[in-house]
C-alpha cells in the first residue's frame, strides 16, 4: 500500500454486524417489554431529569441495538426513577424496571 | 401392680391436700421433654446473642436503655398481653380466627402459669431447683402427686376447675385450627398459608399435645384429682379398661410429643411463640429494619407465624398466579436463604403496606423488601453531577412553597385547581417545580437505591431551604410522605393539600357550596397507610358532597396498582389490581371517584366506568 | 310481498345501503338515533385528499333515498332473533318485523379529556379535530382568533395502552394534514406544528397532500409524542415532546392545539350488538363471519354490517363497504325466500 501521508478515520457508520444479539436476549429474558419499543419518543419528553442531562431510555434502547451499550448506560445514569416516562408510554412498557435491568446488565462489571 | 403399694411409706391421715406420690419427683418418661426443653432453651440463646450482635451498637444502646426505662417497660408488657396472650389485633378484624389464636395462646400460657402456681402452693419444694425437677414437675404435676380424698380444699377445687377450664378453652381452640384446615373460609381467611414439612410436624404436634394432655391428666384424675372435665373421662376409661395401666402410655405419649414439638421447633413457625416477645421489645425500643436478614430484620423473620393473613391482604392476590409473592413466603424463603425467589418477591412488591397493617405481630415486611432490594441496587451506577450545576433559586419568596412533584405534572387538572383555590384564598405563594423539578427522592428509596436517593434529597432540600419558605404544599402523598419523614426540613411546615383544604375550608377561607352527588374516596396508600391521614380528605369531601363508603377503606383499602414501589409488575398485571380496587370503590355507589394521589388518578381513570378527580379538582368545582 | 330491511344508523353506510336497496325493490326502513341524517359526516367541512365538500357529499347520498322511509331520533329499544326474521321495538313505541337487519352504527369519537395530560377541558386552547371540522363549518363563536402558532397531535386516544386502545385508528394522519392545510389556509400568517409517531399516508393523493403540505404551506412535521401540555399565565400553551428525529427534546408555545382524537366503536351500536348477543373482537368492533372474505356478515344470518362499525374507514371505504352489504342483503334475502319477490 502507498502511504499517503493519512490514515483514515474509524467509520461513523452504525456497523449491525457487532450487534450483540445472545446479551439482548438475555436482557430481553429479564425484561420481555424492552422489544415492544416503537421509539415514540414520550420518556424521552417527559423525564425528569431530561431538562438537566440527556436522559433517554428510547435512545439508550436504540444504542445497545446498535452496538453501543457504553452509550445506553451513559444515558440512563441520571434517572431520578420518578415513573413519568412508565405513566406516559404508549406501549405500556414498564420502563423502570427495564433501566433497572440496562443497568445492572451493561453497567455493572 | 398396685400403685398403691408404693404409699406405704406416707403417712396415710396426713392432713395435706395433696400428697408426693413420687417423692424424687422424676420418671423416666419426662427425658424426651427435658432434652427438647433443654434443645429449645440453649437455641434460643444462642439466636438471642446472635440477633443482638447483629444489631449496629447505637440500636442496641437503645435497646438496653429501653429495657430499664419504666414508660417502655410498661408498653412492653401490655403489648406482649394484647398481642401474644390475647391477639386483640385479630380479634378486631375477624373474631372468630381471634377467638381460635387467642384460645391456644393465652389457654397454654393460663395452664402453665396455672401449673407453677398449684407446685408453689403444694409442693413447693419441686418448684425452681434442677434436683427437685423444677423444669419439668410443673408441667407433669397432675403425674406426680396424689390428692388426699379427705382433705380436698375449695382452693384446690378452683384451681383444678381452672386447670380444666382452661385445658377445655385450648381444646376448643384446636377445634377450630382442625377446621381452618379443610375450610379456612369459614374463619375468614380466603387463602391460608401452605405449611412446610417441618411446619407439619409441629402443627401435627401441637394438635396432639393437648389431646394427649387431657388423655393422660383424665387416667390419673382418680389418683391426683380433677374436674368437670378430666373427671368424667376417667371414670368412663375405668369403665373401658378396667384398671389404670394405661397412666404410663400416656403420659409417654405427652412428653414425647411435647419433646418432638422443641425439637422441631427452631424449623417451624412457631418459633415465633418467643420471637415475637424479643420483637415487642425491640419496636418499642425504636429500632429499624437495617440488614435484610441480620439483626433487626431476623426477629422479624423468626416472628412471622406463618398465619397468612398477609396473603389475603395483598392486593396483587387477585390474580392466583401472585401468590408465591405473598409476605409469608418472602420471610419464608429469607428464612432459609433461599436468594433468587428473594430477590424475585422482594422487587415484585408494591409496597402498599397493607401486610404490615393486617399483621397480628406487626412484621414490617415492606421494609424488609426495601433492605433486600438494597443490597442489589444500591451498587447501580447513578450520575447526578448535572444537579450542582442548577440555577439557584434567588430573590425572595412567599412564605408557602406549593411543590407538584413529578406525577402531578401528568395530571394538569390538579395543578390549575390548585392555582385556581390559592388563588381564591389569597394566599401567596411561590411554584417551585412549575417548569419541572427534581424528584422527591421517594422512588429511589423505594427502590432500594439509599445513596442515589440522598443526592437527590440533598439538591432539593437546599432548594427548599435557601427559598426561606415556611409551609410546604404538596400534592402527592409519595412526596409528602418522604418530605415529612425523611428530609428533616427544619422550621418548615410540610402539608398534603388535603390537610390544607381541609384547614381552609374550617377557617372560610375559601368558600364551597354542597350537592347531593354520591362521592366515594379512595385512601392512597401513602396518604393513608403510610401517613395515617385518614380524616382531613372525608371533612373536605363531607362539606361538597355526599360522601359514600368504599367497601375497604381507611388503612384496609386496596392499592390502585399504579405504585411506584413495584419494580418488575408490569402494565396487565397491574391493572388486574386496578379492577380489585374499583370494584370496592364501585360497591359505595359512587357517580365520582375521588382521590388525594396524581397517580391513583391515572391508574383509576384508565378501569373506572365513572369520572376520577383529585380532591382539589372537586372543590375547585363546587368554589362560591 | 316486498321484503323488508331495517338499517339501523342514517350516516353515508345507511344511506348508501338504503337507497340500493330502495331500489332493488325492498321496502327499507332506516332509524337514526339524532335529528338529522349523515352521521359524523354532516359535521365535516371538507374531505381529504382534494378538500372535496361534505355537504355536496351529504346531499347526493340523502338525494338518492328516494321513497325510504326515515325515522329520525328514533333508537331501537328490544330487538330479538325470530325464526327467518327480526323482531325490533323502536322507542316511539313501533314495533317491526324485519327480514334483514343491516347495523350501520358507525364510530364514536375518543373522548380526549381521558387523556389528562394533553389538557382538553382543563385549558382553554386546547380542541380536538371534531371542534376544528365544526370551525371550519361555522365558526366557533371566538374561540380561535387568529393564531400564531398552531399544533397538531397526531395518535390521541389511538395505539395507546394507558386508555385500553391499542390499534391505530387509520384515518387522523390524512385528516391532521388535512387539518393543517386547511388551517394554513386560513391563517396565511401562521406556524403549523404536527406531532407524530408515524404518518399513515395510505391512500391515493394522500401522499402528495403531505408533499404539498410541505413544500406549499411549510408545516413542520416533528417525530416524537407530545407527553405534556402546560398553561402559561396568557394562557397560551407550552408543549413538550421529543424531537426523536434529531434526539434531543423539544419544547414550543403554541397558541392554539388540536388533538386528533382517535376512532372507538360507537356506544349504541355497542348496545344493540349486546341485545343480539353479537360478539366483539379484543378492539372492540364487531366480530365479522369473516376478517377477509366476509367483512359484511355477522354470525347471526339476516344481520348485515356496514360501516366502521367493523372498523375505522375513510368516506370512501365505508360507501364501498355499504354498497357490499346491500348486494349481501340482495343475495341472502333471494335465497332465503325464493319463491316471493
Amino acid at each position: 500500500m502507498m502511504d499517503f501521508g493519512f490514515t483514515i478515520n474509524k467509520s461513523s457508520r452504525i456497523d449491525l454486524d457487532r450487534f450483540d444479539k445472545a446479551g439482548f436476549d438475555k436482557l430481553a429474558k429479564i425484561e420481555p417489554d424492552v422489544r415492544k419499543c416503537i421509539a415514540c419518543g414520550s420518556c424521552t419528553a417527559s423525564c425528569s431529569a431530561g431538562q438537566f442531562h440527556r436522559t433517554s431510555v428510547r435512545s439508550a434502547i436504540l444504542s445497545i441495538q446498535n452496538a453501543k451499550e457504553n452509550e445506553a448506560v451513559e444515558l440512563l445514569k441520571g434517572c431520578m426513577l420518578c415513573g413519568k416516562c412508565q405513566m406516559t408510554c404508549p406501549r405500556g412498557i414498564n420502563i423502570r424496571h427495564l433501566i433497572l435491568s440496562i443497568l445492572k446488565f451493561y453497567g455493572t462489571k | 401392680m398396685n400403685i398403691l403399694a408404693s404409699y406405704s411409706s406416707i403417712d396415710p391421715v396426713s392432713s395435706q391436700e395433696f400428697i408426693d406420690r413420687i417423692p424424687s419427683g422424676y420418671s423416666n418418661f419426662v427425658i424426651p421433654f427435658v432434652a427438647g426443653m433443654l434443645f429449645i432453651l440453649t437455641y434460643l440463646l444462642i439466636g438471642f446473642i446472635r440477633v443482638l450482635h447483629h444489631v449496629p451498637w447505637p440500636d442496641r444502646k437503645k435497646f438496653l436503655i429501653s429495657l430499664i426505662t419504666p414508660v417502655t417497660i410498661v408498653k412492653n408488657i401490655k403489648d406482649m398481653v394484647l398481642d401474644c396472650l390475647i391477639h386483640v389485633k385479630i380479634w378486631k378484624r375477624k373474631p372468630l380466627l381471634g377467638y381460635m389464636h387467642s384460645s391456644i395462646a393465652f389457654g397454654w400460657f393460663m395452664l402453665i402459669v396455672l401449673g407453677h402456681i398449684e407446685v408453689a402452693l403444694f409442693v413447693p419444694r419441686h418448684l425452681g431447683s434442677i434436683s427437685g425437677g423444677g423444669l419439668f414437675y410443673p408441667i407433669f404435676y397432675r403425674f406426680f402427686v396424689w390428692v388426699n380424698p379427705d382433705h380436698e380444699t375449695m382452693r384446690g377445687n378452683l384451681l383444678f376447675f381452672l386447670m380444666d377450664f382452661f385445658l377445655l378453652y385450648v381444646l376448643s381452640g384446636i377445634g377450630l385450627a382442625l377446621f381452618k384446615r379443610v375450610k379456612s373460609i369459614a374463619l375468614g381467611m380466603k387463602h391460608t398459608t401452605k405449611p412446610s414439612i417441618p411446619d407439619r410436624i409441629g402443627l401435627y404436634c401441637l394438635w396432639l399435645i393437648f389431646p394427649l394432655r387431657l388423655l393422660a391428666e383424665s387416667f390419673t384424675a382418680d389418683l391426683s384429682g380433677g374436674s368437670f372435665l378430666t373427671r368424667p373421662m376417667n371414670m368412663m376409661f375405668k369403665s373401658f379398661f378396667g384398671n389404670s395401666l394405661n397412666i404410663m402410655p400416656t403420659w409417654w405419649a405427652y412428653s414425647i410429643v411435647l419433646g418432638i414439638f422443641f425439637f422441631v421447633m427452631p424449623f417451624t413457625r412457631y418459633m415465633h411463640i418467643v420471637t415475637e416477645v424479643l420483637l415487642i421489645m425491640f419496636r418499642n425500643a425504636g429500632l429499624k429494619v437495617r440488614k435484610p436478614r441480620k439483626g433487626f430484620a431476623e426477629a422479624e423473620i423468626y416472628a412471622c407465624s406463618s398465619c397468612g393473613l398477609c396473603i389475603d391482604a395483598c392486593p396483587m392476590n387477585v390474580q392466583r398466579k401472585n401468590l408465591k409473592f405473598s409476605s409469608v413466603y418472602f420471610i419464608r424463603f429469607l428464612r432459609r436463604h433461599n436468594n433468587k425467589r428473594i430477590n424475585d418477591i422482594a422487587q415484585k412488591c408494591l409496597m402498599c403496606g397493607k401486610c404490615l397493617a393486617l399483621c397480628p405481630v406487626g412484621i414490617d415486611s415492606p421494609a424488609i423488601r426495601q433492605a433486600q432490594r438494597a443490597t442489589l441496587m444500591n451498587s447501580l451506577p447513578y450520575d447526578y453531577g448535572y444537579l450542582s450545576s442548577r440555577p439557584a433559586m434567588s430573590g425572595t419568596y412567599p412564605k408557602v412553597m406549593y411543590f407538584a412533584g413529578c406525577m402531578s405534572h401528568l395530571s394538569p387538572g390538579i395543578i390549575k385547581s390548585m392555582r385556581i383555590i390559592l388563588k381564591s384564598a389569597g394566599i401567596d405563594y411561590v411554584f417551585a417545580d412549575e417548569d419541572g423539578g427534581i424528584c422527591c427522592g421517594r422512588p429511589l428509596m423505594l427502590a432500594g437505591r439509599n445513596d442515589a436517593a440522598s443526592e437527590v434529597m440533598k439538591a432539593n432540600k437546599e432548594m427548599i431551604e435557601n427559598s426561606g419558605c415556611k409551609v410546604l404544599v404538596l400534592t402527592c402523598p409519595i412526596c409528602y410522605k418522604v418530605f415529612k419523614e425523611e428530609y428533616d426540613l427544619k422550621g418548615i411546615k410540610i402539608v398534603h393539600h388535603t390537610q390544607l383544604l381541609d384547614d381552609l375550608i374550617a377557617r372560610g377561607r375559601i368558600k364551597v357550596s354542597k350537592d347531593g352527588r354520591p362521592i366515594v374516596y379512595h385512601d392512597p396508600c401513602d396518604l393513608g397507610r403510610g401517613s395515617k391521614i385518614y380524616e382531613e380528605p372525608r371533612r373536605v369531601l363531607a362539606a361538597v358532597g355526599e360522601l359514600k363508603r368504599a367497601s375497604k377503606e381507611r388503612d384496609e383499602s386496596i392499592c390502585c396498582g399504579g405504585s411506584l414501589g413495584s419494580l418488575s409488575l408490569d402494565h396487565k398485571d397491574r391493572g388486574a389490581v386496578t379492577e380489585g380496587s374499583v370494584a370496592s370503590l364501585m360497591s359505595g355507589g359512587p357517580e365520582e371517584i375521588a382521590t388525594a394521589c396524581p397517580l391513583c388518578l391515572r391508574t383509576l381513570g384508565e378501569k373506572s366506568p365513572v369520572p376520577v378527580k383529585d380532591i382539589a379538582q372537586i372543590v375547585c368545582e363546587h368554589l362560591r | 310481498m316486498e321484503k323488508n330491511v331495517l338499517i339501523i344508523g342514517g350516516g353515508p353506510a345507511g344511506l348508501e345501503a338504503a337507497s340500493i336497496l330502495q331500489k332493488s325493490g325492498y321496502s327499507v326502513t332506516l332509524i337514526e338515533k339524532t335529528d338529522h341524517l349523515g352521521g359524523h359526516l354532516a359535521v365535516w367541512d371538507r374531505l381529504f385528499p382534494k378538500g372535496q365538500s361534505a355537504e355536496e357529499l351529504l346531499y347526493r347520498l340523502v338525494d338518492n333515498l328516494g321513497p325510504v322511509n326515515c325515522l329520525l331520533n328514533t333508537d331501537i329499544q328490544s330487538i330479538n332473533v325470530l325464526d327467518r326474521s327480526f323482531s325490533v321495538i323502536l322507542s316511539n313505541g313501533n314495533i317491526l318485523l324485519a327480514d334483514a337487519v343491516l347495523l350501520a352504527c358507525g364510530f364514536d369519537l375518543f373522548k380526549a379529556e381521558k387523556k389528562e395530560e394533553y389538557g382538553y377541558g382543563i385549558y382553554d386552547n386546547v380542541i380536538t379535530n371534531a371542534d376544528l371540522e365544526r370551525y371550519f363549518q361555522e365558526g366557533d363563536g371566538g374561540r380561535i382568533i387568529n393564531p400564531k402558532k398552531i399544533g397538531f397531535v397526531h395518535c390521541v386516544g389511538s395505539r395507546d395502552e394507558k386508555v385500553g386502545n391499542l390499534s391505530c385508528s387509520k384515518v387522523c394522519c390524512a385528516t391532521a394534514v388535512k387539518q393543517a392545510c386547511e388551517m394554513k389556509q386560513r391563517f396565511p400568517e401562521s406556524e403549523v406544528f404536527c406531532f407524530y409517531m408515524d404518518l399513515r399516508m395510505f391512500g391515493r393523493y394522500y401522499e402528495d397532500m403531505y408533499l404539498e403540505a410541505q413544500k406549499k404551506y411549510g408545516i413542520r412535521f416533528i417525530r416524537g409524542r407530545v407527553s405534556e401540555v402546560s398553561e402559561k399565565g396568557d394562557k397560551t400553551l407550552l408543549v413538550k415532546a421529543e424531537d426523536t428525529l434529531s434526539s434531543k427534546p423539544i419544547m414550543v408555545s403554541l397558541d392554539l392545539l388540536v388533538l386528533m382524537a382517535g376512532i372507538r366503536p360507537s356506544a349504541s351500536g355497542r348496545r344493540v350488538g349486546d341485545m343480539l348477543h353479537l360478539m366483539n373482537e379484543e378492539d372492540g368492533f364487531f366480530s365479522t363471519k369473516d376478517s377477509i372474505y366476509s367483512q359484511q356478515k355477522s354470525d347471526i344470518p339476516g344481520l348485515f354490517f356496514a360501516g366502521a362499525g367493523t372498523g375505522p374507514k375513510t368516506i370512501p371505504e365505508t360507501l364501498n363497504d355499504a354498497r357490499s352489504s346491500a348486494l349481501e342483503i340482495d343475495r341472502y334475502l333471494k335465497s332465503n325466500f325464493p319463491k316471493k319477490k
